[in-house]
């Protein structure tokens, strides 16, 4: 089990890599007064048909299946963490389009897992070329937005682009 | 989780991204499935990262893969030199990324009691 919410990002943000992903989204919203924590994870990678998003949530969902294919169990985990937690969980994809995953939570529920360390996990996901990562994080009001930016499409190997391009962020109350 | 703790992303993320350019000395990928997450994968990543950066090593390109199918002995790094090289260490603590760091990345030295597999790749293969 993965005992950090971040971790549950981390691997589902893994699976939208694999899809092969160039944008990749985290939004999280936290909600005291409703008592709500909303995890977003959106790519536009190659996306699942209907056959294979019927399996992928259904009971029996192991890691028995090719490596190459987004499966496994990160998506179940993530389920139950939620689902346990008093929310609910989706997983919207259409092939070709990309994937969405939804999971909520009692932001206040004894079970729910601190969200760890969120940088950790996107600097992680920072480290696939070629991707640019994007996390909104709202709580409360505040906002932070967060983007690794990278305009052109880059292709490992390759050491021409600018290093100037970085990483963008900003903050608002 | 709070704000001022994120804000601190920006700056690592500008390093994170001069480290995955191609063409270094050496490649590090990160076996981060689901099993190499649920063993510490990321923080052995961070711990890496960290020493990398105490000791100012620039040659060194880090990247992450889905599962590789060694799930008990995760995490699971591997090391490609530039020459064809590659070595596999398995059941790495975040000490021993930073043991890995000082001894393989920055002298050249394969750390024996970490490293399960030396694969010398065959010359015509790019």
């Amino acid at each position: 089990m993965l005992e950090e919410l971040s971790l549950h990002i981390l691997d589902i943000g893994m699976n939208s890599l694999a899809a092969g992903a160039k944008n990749l989204e985290v939004v999280v919203i936290e909600n005291t007064s409703r008592d709500w924590l909303i995890i977003r994870i959106r790519d536009d990678g190659r996306g699942m048909d209907a056959k294979t998003l019927s399996h992928v949530l259904g009971q029996n969902v192991t890691s028995k299946k090719s490596r190459k294919k987004p499966l496994g169990l990160g998506l179940a985990f993530l389920r139950q963490t939620s689902e346990m937690c008093g929310g609910t969980f989706h997983v919207r994809s259409t092939s070709g389009r990309g994937t969405t995953v939804t999971a909520s939570m009692r932001l206040s529920h004894i079970d729910r897992p601190p969200m760890g360390d969120l940088n950790a996990t996107i600097l992680a996901l920072c480290a696939h070329p070629g991707v640019n990562v994007r996390l909104h994080y709202r709580a409360n009001g505040q906002t932070f937005r967060f983007s690794s930016k990278e305009g052109k499409s880059h292709e490992p190997g390759r050491t021409q682009e600018a290093q100037g391009q970085g990483a963008t962020a900003s903050c608002a109350a | 989780m709070n704000l001022d703790e994120l804000k601190k992303l920006k700056d690592k993320a500008q390093r994170r991204v001069a480290l995955r350019e191609g063409n270094k000395k050496y490649r590090v990928v990160f076996s981060m499935g689901t099993s190499g997450i649920a063993a510490g994968a990321r923080e052995v990543m961070a711990s890496m990262l960290d020493e990398l950066d105490k000791r100012g090593i620039e040659n060194v390109e880090v990247a992450v893969t889905g599962e590789i199918g060694l799930v008990d002995a995760e995490p699971v790094i591997r090391i490609e030199e530039k020459s064809g090289e590659k070595v596999t260490y398995a059941n790495v603590s975040p000490e021993g990324a930073r043991k890995i760091v000082a001894e393989h990345l920055q002298k050249g030295k394969v750390v024996d009691g970490l490293a399960v597999g030396k694969i010398k790749e065959p010359e015509q293969k790019k």
